[in-house]
């Protein structure tokens, strides 16, 4: 089990409850951790992405595989489709 | 010359002049500026209060600044300066400002378009309408 931080922004923020939390986890990549936290409460199944896509970043790094490893990372952050400009 | 990036994400406003005025004198080459500023739009409806806009803002500076870094080399630009705010804005607020700056104007337009079209859709920000009781997330087109 490692600890890490996991940040939900925008829509994903609010269906959850809160913009962070620091939680022992044994997943070793993304696919698996959205699992993991669906195992903890109902709220989490927003990460499914069923209703908009969920994007996520690794340590700041944006990526697209939900195969991606999540090993040694200390901050994830799950959010949906951004809208900037 | 190596061209040179400005990137800030804040609340507070910005002022063009004063943007403009920053960047005078960093290239003699430079013979284009052409800026961009993005503006809070009224919705159809007209009944929006404020446009809320939530930022990852560290992330977000570091991805405008790695797509200012590789827009510099493809343009050959001398300077971009890119200023993002976020937090509670009203109708017509300034939302962010990109000025481009190259020796000729053709690659500093094309700089311009490229990157505003990466800072809707990779660059960590969310808008949300807020009219009266009601509140939506904005989605891109």
């Amino acid at each position: 089990m490692i600890k890490v931080k996991i940040i939900y922004f925008s829509r994903i923020r609010e269906v959850i409850g809160k913009s962070s939390e620091e939680i022992y986890i044994k997943s070793e990549i993304v696919r698996d951790l959205i699992e993991e936290l669906q195992a903890i409460s109902s709220e989490y199944e927003v990460l499914k992405g069923k209703d908009f896509k969920i994007c996520f970043a690794v340590d700041q790094k944006l990526l697209t595989d939900l195969d991606s490893s999540i090993n040694g990372a200390k901050e994830i952050a799950f959010f949906p489709p951004m809208t900037g400009g | 010359m190596v061209g040179k990036v400005f990137v800030s994400v804040e609340e507070k406003d910005f002022n063009v002049s004063e943007e403009l005025d920053k960047i005078k004198g960093l290239s003699s080459e430079s013979g284009a500026a052409v800026l961009f500023v993005g503006k809070v739009r009224q919705n159809k409806q007209g009944n929006l209060d404020f446009l809320k806009i939530e930022s990852f803002s560290e992330m977000a500076r570091k991805e405008i600044t790695q797509i200012c870094n590789q827009s510099l080399k493809q343009w050959k630009l001398d300077c971009i300066v890119v200023k993002h705010r976020y937090g509670k804005l009203k109708p017509d607020d300034n939302i962010v400002l990109l000025i481009t700056s190259s020796a000729h104007r053709n690659n500093a337009y094309e700089a311009s378009m490229y990157i505003m079209n990466l800072l809707k859709t990779n660059v960590p920000f969310w808008k949300k309408e807020i009219s009266g009781n009601e509140e939506i997330w904005l989605e891109n087109n």
